[in-house]
């Protein structure tokens, strides 16, 4: 073992930080703006059914304008007491239609059921829950011949059920007449039969609760149940739904049955409510619940099952028609106008469907003047004005990698990568020739630090805080932490975990460096230019992640001071470094360091007690006053395709180096042309500073001639205070 | 808005697709270093001459050493020949003398004359001679301003043999080179609006691809070369007054968003989005300031063959191009270097 001499290092360019003499670093508490509410709102699920909600309330909003005593809760409850039936009826062609067919008997179904009901309850005598189960199993019955034609034999639904149709409306007929008048003159009266009929429950009829319960039923069904996620599979893709294993013809089939009986429920609710039939009970029902399910689902969607939106359809069909009879006009000016509104929302709502991605994605950037602080500094030290100091860098494994973020390496000086297809690498000690899988972790690898035991803790932007052991055991430590206040988003998920280091106490801060972007468009991020990002703590002893300080500008590199009483964060865009304490974490950030002269990636302990600091890419005038025009970033993204954008200068990177107080005391560049740019990390280890960059395939190793040959960074974390 | 579009936009500008596809041929063509090489011609007894800073240098044959046929005070600007071997030199300091094929002043012409910055020119006759006026003063990066000024300032003149003068057109955008028709009508190519006008400065076709240069005409049609490739953030740009102003107003030009003569990097410089470097290089296919593209057309000024050097390639911002001897020759200002792109041919 090589001597571990740490404790004796000249710590000549560590300086007291006086942390309250530093300025404050502003933290907006809330993110706030009306393009962002708009695009937040637009990115809801629940936005698919916007447009026939939309619709109700325009309905509702007409009503409440033009007639008198509408909603009152008499005419409430009438219109719930008549509403029941055909709403059951939507519910079952919202099922048919979610598995690919479609049932044109429903209507012939419903008052098959209910002559069913009737003939069983006054000729036949049957008490009431028998009457019931006859009512129900005639629709399954009906159901289930459609269930064989259209779903088991594959013969067309439009057919088939044309069919069934057809001819359960010829029995219905044949049944109907001969039994009509001695239905309509029985004198059966029953309690039970009445209650189903008659009565109210909370002030509602007893029709509307088994609506809403059946409603509640097929809900849970498609969110919950595997038939309903059989149902919906088939109907989104039949082929697929074969391949993944699904039985399609029996799922069909089970789809028209369970269809039929809630037909069948529907006839036997009109049966106890009207105690009669007539010959056209039913006609006409299959269109209109047909036009209640288009206006909910926005067109004929099959593979869907929005059972609200569906239900919000039906109102708008149901009270539309209901208050225009009532207003007294003529039936056939009421199906002209009805079937005119119906055209004009399935016409925008259609549009809307169509384009609410195009405008989720016009209105999701939403860039914010960020008016940089002039370079400082940096005195000597510009590219411009210094030799290329990392031309004379060593290239290790050259091809081997696939962007290594973050270099990390342990006291026996092998290194560790993460790369870009999810895995962490190692090259072994003296001469990294050896490159080999360590751990093959998934997501995209970013900041490492070794923790007390000698495990490796890494960021995984996609995947979260992740702990790998020294036999390459992976554990995820965490991926979520609390929402942010007022948030409409949901950014409980850390997307983009970047750095980390670990305090003393074994705590871990971690940046999250935008809850907007992936690893994959984080480059928008900076076009937005807003305080995305956040830094947060994870405690392994109790497991408890906690959101430190919400609301900063892309916060990256993370680095715990040389005495562990302070942390410093880089801020990329913004180009400074923020410093928090330790002891004192609600103070929030101050300013270490800005107006750097590019965007400032991971920092790093270097062995006098100083700090390294990686500059991914250089700022240039143009970038930095683009920054301060938001709208013309805007139109840009709009206008202009992606790779003709104007970016911050990444093919440019370099190291600062700077004393314990902040004061940047060195740079290192390459060449213009060189081979290590966008340098996102380096490590100082023994003597050597070995660099990393998230698009490049090496490691750039440079000697340092000053540093302490003994000094690496896991003796500087661990070993102090032992 | 989004409900009810227009479907009516601008005819799309040509994209390096088809005959203009991407290819190196460019990069892989045979080069002669020269230095600082601006304009080309052939002279009377079939020799290339070839600008070099101050002088004038002429090649018998490709694969020889370039000897010198005369130098000047200034740096040349222009050249161009006549069917019957007279020369034609525009200097930086604006002047314009005519040499026979010996490089003595032609006994014929006056001259030299003194008509401003001297971009192009071309003999419409043996007793006249017109020329390009960029309207810009001859040191200007005329690619960096260019993008960003409105007013026309260019024109075309045209100077005869006892010394008249007389403008053909003026308020042109920045041209930049000068031809004539199968008829005998001037053809004026403008750099930035990437468009080709006649003599009463109607648009013959527009929409090429690239910030245009000269314009020389071939036994088949034309050879275009292009000072850069034209670039979808400078065009939007172009629309954006407010911070174009600020940054002519607080930027020096080499760092404005504009086209470029070198490929090379510098830490000040803007890139775009897809020129990040990914494994230390440059993707061909990556978005570029600089660009190598010489386009040839055919009589009716529409494109059939091309031949580039792309972003990660070096031998940008051609200048000029022309046949000689059956071959395509074209100058790289950004590489310095004299091309030979091998037999002229409108079919590839």
């Amino acid at each position: 073992m090589v001597p571990r001499t740490r404790e004796i290092v000249k710590q000549n360019m560590s300086a007291e930080i006086n942390f309250t003499n530093l300025p404050k670093q502003p933290v907006p508490r809330v993110v706030l703006s009306p393009r962002r509410i708009l695009a937040d709102i637009l990115s809801k699920g629940w936005i698919e059914s916007a447009i026939p909600f939309l619709a109700l309330f325009l309905v509702i909003g007409g009503i409440l304008l033009t007639t008198d005593g509408y909603f009152v809760p008499a005419n409430l409850r009438n219109l719930a007491q008549y509403a029941a039936d055909g709403g059951l009826v939507v519910l079952a062609l919202l099922i048919v239609v979610a598995v690919g067919g479609i049932d044109l008997s429903v209507g012939s179904n419903f008052a098959m059921s209910a002559f069913a009901a009737l003939f069983c309850f006054h000729i036949l005598n049957l008490p009431v829950p028998a009457v019931l189960i006859v009512s129900l199993a005639t629709g399954a019955l009906i159901g289930g011949v459609n269930g064989v034609l259209a779903g088991l034999i594959g013969c067309g639904a439009l057919l088939a059920t044309l069919g069934t149709m057809i001819t359960t409306r010829g029995l219905f007929t044949l049944a109907s007449q001969a039994q009509l008048v001695e239905i309509s003159t029985s004198a059966r009266m029953d309690d039970v039969w009445d209650w189903v009929g008659f009565e109210k429950f909370l002030s509602m009829p007893i029709g509307f609760w088994i609506w809403l319960l059946v409603a509640i039923g097929v809900f849970v069904m498609f969110r919950q149940t595997r038939l309903g996620w059989h149902i919906l599979a088939v109907g989104g893709n039949r082929k697929a739904a074969r391949h993944g294993g699904i039985q399609v013809k029996t799922t069909a089939f089970f789809a028209y049955v369970l269809a039929g009986v809630i037909v069948g429920l529907a006839g036997f609710l009109f049966a106890a409510r009207q105690n009669s039939i007539g010959a056209d009970t039913g006609i006409g029902l299959e269109f209109f619940a047909l036009t209640a399910l288009v206006v909910g689902l926005g067109g004929f969607v099959p593979g869907r099952g929005p059972v609200v939106a569906v239900m919000v359809g039906f109102a708008t069909v149901y009270i539309l028609n209901n208050v225009l009879i009532n207003a007294g006009f003529r039936g056939d000016f009421v199906q002209f106008s009805l079937g005119a509104i119906i055209v004009a929302i399935l016409a925008i709502d259609v549009k809307f469907r169509k384009n609410r991605h195009r405008l989720l994605a016009s209105t999701y950037l939403d860039p914010i003047a960020l008016k940089l602080q002039d370079v400082a500094g940096m005195a000597g030290l510009m590219p411009h004005e210094m030799v290329p100091r990392l031309r004379k860098a060593e290239i290790l494994a050259a091809g081997k990698l696939d962007g290594p973020e973050d270099v990390l390496l342990d006291a026996a000086g092998n290194l560790y990568c993460g790369t870009r297809d999810g895995c962490l690498m190692r090259l072994r000690a003296p001469d990294y020739v050896d490159v080999s899988v360590f751990a093959r972790i998934g997501g995209r690898p970013l900041g490492l630090a070794f923790d007390r035991e000698g495990r490796i803790v890494a960021c995984v932007a996609g995947r979260g805080l992740v702990r790998v052991t020294e036999e390459g055991e992976v554990a995820l430590l965490t991926d979520q932490t609390a929402r942010s206040l007022f948030s409409i988003q949901d950014d409980t998920t850390i997307r983009m975990a970047d750095d980390l280091d670990i305090a003393p106490d074994g705590i871990i801060y971690f940046t999250d460096a935008t809850k907007r972007y992936d690893i994959g468009n984080w480059g928008l991020d900076l076009l937005e230019g807003r305080a995305n990002g956040r830094l947060l703590s994870y405690d392994p002893t109790s497991g408890k992640t906690c959101t430190i300080c919400d609301n900063l500008i892309f916060p990256n590199g993370v680095c715990v001071t040389h005495d562990g009483k302070f942390l410093l964060v880089a801020s990329s865009w913004a180009c400074s470094i923020m410093i928090f304490d330790l002891g004192d974490l609600a103070a929030g950030p101050s300013v270490f360091l800005q107006g750097l002269p590019g965007y400032p990636d991971n920092i790093n302990r270097a062995s006098d007690g100083g700090y390294w600091i990686a500059l991914a890419g250089t700022r240039n005038p143009v970038i930095d006053q683009a920054m301060k025009y938001p709208g013309l970033r805007r139109r840009m993204a709009k206008k202009v395709p992606p790779t003709n954008w104007l970016f911050g200068n990444l093919n440019i990177g370099g190291v600062l180096k700077i004393d314990g107080s902040g004061k940047i005391v060195d740079a290192l560049w390459d060449a213009p042309d060189g081979p290590l740019y966008m340098i996102t990390s380096m490590r100082e280890h023994e003597g050597a500073l070995y660099l990393g960059g998230v698009t490049n395939d090496k490691i750039g190793r440079l000697p340092l001639d000053t540093a302490d040959r003994q000094w690496n960074g896991p003796a500087s974390y661990w070993e102090k205070g032992q | 808005m989004m409900f009810f579009r227009s479907k009516a936009q601008q005819v799309p500008a040509m994209t390096l697709e088809g005959v203009l596809g991407p290819n190196s041929r460019l990069d892989e063509a045979g080069g002669l270093s020269v230095t600082t090489p601006e304009a080309l011609c052939v002279a009377g007894d079939g020799q290339l001459l070839i600008s070099s800073g101050k002088a004038v240098l002429a090649l018998r044959a490709w694969g020889e050493e370039p000897a010198l046929w005369k130098s000047f005070d200034h740096p040349v600007t222009a050249l161009c020949g006549s069917p019957t071997g007279l020369v034609a030199v525009g200097l930086v300091d604006g002047t314009v003398s005519v040499f026979d094929q010996d490089a003595q002043p032609s006994s014929g012409w006056k001259g030299p004359f003194k008509l401003g910055t001297v971009t192009d020119c071309a003999f419409l006759s043996e007793t006249e001679l017109t020329l390009v006026d960029s309207g810009y003063p001859p040191n200007e990066n005329v690619l960096s301003v260019a993008p960003w000024e409105s007013t026309p300032n260019g024109k075309v003149l045209a100077v005869s043999a006892s010394g008249e003068v007389r403008t053909v057109i003026s308020g042109l955008h920045c041209p930049m080179g000068v031809s004539c028709d199968a008829k005998g009508d001037i053809l004026v190519a403008e750099l930035e609006r990437a468009c080709i006008v006649d003599a009463a400065g109607r648009p013959r076709q527009s929409g090429y691809p690239a910030y245009l240069g000269r314009l020389r005409k071939t036994r088949s049609g034309y050879v275009m070369s292009c000072l850069a490739r034209r670039d979808p953030l400078i065009e939007f740009l172009k629309s954006e007054h407010d911070f174009v102003a600020e940054m002519k107003a607080n930027i020096p030009p080499q760092n404005w968003i504009s086209p470029r003569v070198s490929p090379a990097f510098s830490h000040d410089f803007p890139i775009e989005l897809g020129a990040t470097r990914l494994f230390g290089d440059i993707k061909p296919w990556a978005p570029s300031f600089s660009y190598g593209l010489v386009i040839e057309l055919d009589d009716n000024l529409m494109p059939v063959r091309s031949a580039h050097s792309r972003a990660n390639g070096r031998r940008h911002a051609i200048t000029d191009a022309l046949s000689w001897n059956g071959d395509m020759i074209a100058i790289s200002k950004a590489s310095g270097e004299i091309l030979n792109l091998g037999p002229e041919g409108a079919v590839s």
